[in-house]
């Protein structure tokens, strides 16, 4: 019997049994989605773990070299390094390999090397996550590379070096643990050892070393790198820690997860709202049915049973609904975790997991029918079926009088006026329009914050149009004054600034001795953004990027310990910087701090041009004047190392616009209803007085609309003020915790709502076209 | 002849399932002329207020013609209708059926200012005009929850009247009021009739169709028979009179 009240029920308010069922699927389908999505992120890391068994600790190295010197090293540390491999690159420059009609890779920003597999560890793998195995004439082309020039397997790539030019076939993807992410510098084509052998020999490549280390489980890392530097071993280039690549390749799906978690809060928190909507308007609708069913004795053990099955049953149909398209929806949102992560996303503990969303949603409604069901209770009978309830509004002081109205036409102002005679019910809408406006905003104004010429900031680099590399040759400082006393003299160039970094060591909090890389130079003329204070202005001053001052326990004002060709040195920290290149962890000093002559890493020049002057013919002038440097604009620069994350963003996006929208539609035609619904005798008297029902609509159309406005207001200042403050706390790990969240006027304040403007008001007129089918009088005598 | 109101043929059938039809007006014919006070009684289910609402065009006819003002409101668009509605007819209900978000005032005023003719210091004037009128000035400015049933009942007829309306209908305009309340209602409407606005109301009340100039009886979805009096003589006697020949009419039609 109360099986079939239910049904009834379902059966007499199709749409709006409807509509909710729609919620909670959506609900259930957003939560599983992001769980499987950080569920899969996880397994796909541990699977690529397990795969490519990538080095702990890698230091990098050009020139001479002596494998007899790393092996008796590894001899005296057995107990803590467990393999050792040095991993031979053959270094080209993206101009040097040309593909279809003469297309090549020169305007990357990445280092291009040429390898073997390894034997040990720190395998280069296939898509299926085997290690790769390439035969004589193939090439495994980074799938970074794959993706950004279109290639296809068969493709072939050709190099040309002095003296040296062969043709390759691309064979597969090459899925390289530790340079996957676009955040890597460099990225690793793999060879057949035979042909890798031919290009050894041609000695046409520069040839640089990967040393690695794979240590015992539980050694200290840090440890055997100060252990390393100290024996003097080979050691000019960047150390690298495992970890680090780690990070970096979780970063932009880690991004997306973030942000998929977010929406589906937020579409929980909806779904909610929409439950104590429906609770609202179905205990005042069936008051009188709740007041029968008291009169003629049914328990309220049972009316609670009605209106529990009722809400549960669809709980867990829609539940298992959403949970099911969850499956499908996550094949769009992990295909780039799919490439570059692994292949194997059908861990059953992902569905195991996302197995969780449709029960605590359904955990969730059940806790809420219990204490909407108690406050049934207390109503009475007698209340119930007088529908007493509204009388409590007796005594409430009249406002918005007709004749206050000087600015509205009538209908606008019966609309306006209704929000603030039921703000109850409407503030829903508010909080539901303003969730909508976050969602459509929020995604839009990170992927302009990462697309903005500003985003170099984030990455440690002040704002300039082009950025010149030197290649670490023996001639590098040479090279690097020539090129100073160049641009001086150079009529195009605005200004510029090098920057030379080098590792020094520096006293760490447990007293020991650790490697920072720290850059030095003039920082005002390419000013970064300070978290707090200032760039390193005086001799004795040094600014720690964000993770550098948290990992070191640094504030303004504390003295940093640098070694600096053996003596040590005490620093002030001037200001905290944010960097989420190179793992995060970087500083910048005065240019008083001389140089550690044996661990030079890089030179760099920041240049700005002259205005008129065109950057792109800029940069081909001086990568013409400069063969053994790297050339390319800041802006390139930094859209090529967010490139991935852009591309998600991107998705994100639309993923974000897609839900907004669909929630907004769904849920003004749900409030509508039911706001319909509760208003039917009073709009069948107000048609009786000789309103149509555009005049109706238009009341609807008004209130709906103010609410909007109000919802895209509040909306849009949370996504300013809370969006940064979420997006810092997202970031801040990765080493930037203020980020300035750039909104482009037309796209946020102007496209967003306009498009929430046009799909909602279409949404009422659509809606409110149903009110008026039958004989007025059946409206006015029920 | 000058006819506000001429009904030919009047049909209404209503679906109860797929099938079953329920046929409420059997072809009803009936005119009523312009400063006519009309009252229409039967049995409940006769289809008297059936005949109201399809003659306002608040509902839609089956078949047959209804002229309002010789215009057939049968071929009006559902527009056309609300404006007829607005502009020239006002109603009275049992349930008087007033918004319940307005306050008294505003529930007057509010048709004029949906008509828009007047400037809303005009409609304001009339308003408090025929609040006074009707007696309820006391709470004019009051939620129409702080009203008692008689009062709102006449704060119905004061916003019926805003728009100076051709016609009013009533459908059991005092059925829900006590005798006294009733009585007062009807003397109130009695004045706007003089004053020359058609009324046509539906009662279940001797008492109160005895105050109209015209009876009409309604029997299973047609007019039986109708009684005519004396527009203006209406003394305690003559109503006293009229009410024992209405009841025997009734009886007389089985009703």
């Amino acid at each position: 019997m109360l099986l079939r009240i239910v049904k009834n029920d379902y059966i007499r308010k199709k749409a709006i049994t409807a509509t909710v069922f729609l919620f909670i699927a959506m609900a259930s389908l957003l939560l599983s989605s992001a769980i499987s999505i950080i569920a899969n992120l996880v397994h796909s890391i541990a699977d690529l773990q397990r795969a490519a068994v990538p080095s702990d600790l890698i230091q990098m190295h050009l020139g001479e070299f002596d494998q007899a010197e790393i092996d008796r090293f590894v001899e005296t540390h057995q107990d803590t390094i467990a393999m050792q491999e040095t991993m031979v690159l053959q270094n080209l420059e993206g101009k040097d390999i040309t593909f279809r009609n003469n297309e090549s890779f020169a305007d990357t920003v990445q280092d291009i090397s040429f390898v073997v597999q390894n034997q040990n560890f720190d395998f280069i793998l296939d898509l299926n996550n085997e290690k790769l195995n390439i035969e004589p004439g193939e090439i495994a082309v980074p799938i970074h590379y794959m993706q950004t020039y279109d290639l296809a397997v068969g493709d072939v790539l050709t190099v040309s070096l002095d003296g040296y030019q062969k043709s390759f076939t691309i064979s597969d993807y090459a899925r390289d643990s530790e340079m996957n992410t676009t955040f890597a510098g460099s990225k690793r084509f793999v060879l057949n050892q035979a042909d890798y052998e031919e290009l050894y020999a041609a000695q046409a490549a520069e040839t640089e070393y990967l040393i690695e280390f794979k240590l015992v489980p539980g050694a200290d890392l840090m440890a055997v790198h100060t252990d390393y530097v100290d024996a003097k071993l080979p050691g000019n280039g960047p150390n690298l820690i495992g970890r680090m690549f780690m990070l970096m390749s979780a970063m932009s799906d880690a991004i997306i997860a973030l942000i998929m978690i977010l929406i589906s809060m937020m579409i929980v928190v909806i779904s909610m709202l929409c439950i104590k909507l429906m609770f609202q308007a179905a205990v005042e609708e069936d008051i009188r049915e709740i007041g029968v069913m008291k009169a003629i004795g049914i328990s309220k053990k049972d009316i609670r049973k009605i209106y529990r099955n009722k809400y549960c049953i669809m709980a867990i149909l829609a539940g298992v609904a959403g949970y099911l398209l969850s499956f499908a929806v996550m094949d769009v949102f992990t295909g780039n975790m799919r490439l570059y992560l692994t292949a194997d996303l059908s861990g059953s503990l992902s569905y195991l997991l996302a197995v969780l969303a449709p029960v605590l949603v359904y955990v969730m409604i059940s806790l809420y029918c219990r204490r909407m069901l108690k406050k049934m209770d207390k109503i009475s009978a007698v209340e119930a079926l007088l529908a007493e309830v509204d009388k409590r509004e007796k005594h409430k002081k009249y406002r918005f009088a007709l004749l206050k109205n000087k600015v509205f036409s009538t209908n606008t102002y019966m609309g306006i006026r209704d929000i603030g005679r039921r703000f109850k019910l409407y503030r829903f809408l508010v909080v539901i329009f303003s969730i909508c406006t976050f969602i459509l905003i929020f995604p839009v104004n990170i992927y302009n914050t990462f697309n903005s010429p500003d985003t170099c900031t984030y990455l440690g680099i002040g704002k300039s149009d082009l950025r010149i590399d030197l290649s670490r040759t023996d001639r590098i400082t040479e090279d690097f004054l020539e090129l100073q006393e160049a641009l001086t003299n150079d009529p195009d160039i605005e200004m510029f600034s090098p920057l030379i970094t080098c590792s020094y060591q520096i006293r760490n909090p447990e007293n020991e001795w650790d490697y920072l890389n720290i850059e030095t130079g003039d920082f005002t003329v390419f000013p970064l953004n300070y978290i707090q204070g200032s760039a390193p202005l005086s001799n004795g001053e040094i600014a720690l990027s964000q993770v550098a001052g948290d990992e070191l326990g640094k504030k303004i004002g504390d003295r940093l310990e640098v070694r600096v060709n053996g003596e040590v040195r005490e620093l002030t920290v001037s200001g905290i910087y944010q960097d989420i290149s190179h793992g995060g962890k970087t500083a910048k000093a005065h240019p008083g701090l001389p140089l550690n002559q044996d661990a030079i890493l890089w030179y760099v020049v920041y240049a700005d041009l002259q205005e008129g002057v065109d950057l792109l013919s800029k940069i081909d002038i001086l990568k013409e004047a400069y063969p053994g440097a790297s050339v390319f604009s800041v802006q390139e620069f930094t859209l090529q190392s967010l490139g991935n994350m852009i591309d998600q963003m991107r998705m994100a996006v639309f993923g974000g616009a897609a839900v907004s929208l669909a929630v907004a539609v769904l849920i003004t035609v749900l409030f509508l209803k039911m706001l319909l619904s509760k208003d039917m005798s009073q709009n069948a008297v107000m048609r009786s007085l000789g309103l149509t029902l555009k005049n109706i609509r238009h009341q609807y159309m008004a209130a709906s609309l103010t609410v909007l406005v109000l919802g895209i207001v509040i909306g849009g200042l949370l996504t300013e003020f809370l969006g940064e403050l979420l997006l810092g706390l997202a970031m801040s790990s990765m080493g930037a915790s203020r980020i300035d969240l750039v909104s482009v006027i037309w796209q946020s304040w102007i496209l967003c709502p306009v498009m929430l403007f046009a799909i909602v008001g279409l949404s009422i007129s659509v809606c409110c076209k149903i009110a008026a089918q039958k004989d007025l009088s059946v409206v006015l005598r029920s | 002849m000058n006819n506000i109101l001429a009904v030919e043929n009047l049909n209404k059938t209503v679906d109860l399932t797929k099938t079953n039809k329920l046929h409420i007006l059997k072809g009803v014919n009936l005119k009523i002329e312009k400063g006519e006070f009309v009252s229409v009684m039967g049995p409940s289910g006769s289809g008297k207020s059936t005949l109201l609402y399809n003659v306002s065009g608040m509902d839609r006819i089956s078949s047959g013609n209804v002229k309002f003002k010789g215009r057939e409101i049968g071929e009006l668009e559902e527009e056309e209708l609300a404006k007829l509605r607005l502009d020239n007819m006002g109603f009275i209900f049992q349930d008087i059926n007033l918004l319940k978000n307005l306050s008294v005032i505003d529930n007057v005023m509010f048709p004029a200012m949906m008509l828009g003719k007047e400037d809303k210091s005009q409609i304001n004037k009339k308003a408090e005009d025929l609040i006074k009128m009707t007696g309820i000035s006391e709470i004019a400015d009051n939620t129409i929850t702080q009203a008692s049933g008689g009062q709102l009942q006449r704060v119905g007829i004061c916003r019926a009247l805003i728009n100076n309306p051709d016609i009013i209908f009533g459908d059991e305009p005092t059925g829900s009021l006590d005798s006294k309340a009733a009585s007062e209602i009807m003397s109130l409407l009695d004045d706007i009739n003089k004053k020359g606005t058609t009324i046509m109301l539906v009662t279940h009340d001797a008492k109160v169709a005895a105050q109209t100039e015209r009876v009409l009886f309604m029997v299973d979805g047609n007019i039986v028979s109708q009684k005519k009096m004396d527009k203006y003589n209406k003394n305690r006697h003559e109503l006293k009179e009229r009410t024992e020949s209405i009841m025997k009419e009734l009886i007389s039609n089985g009703i």
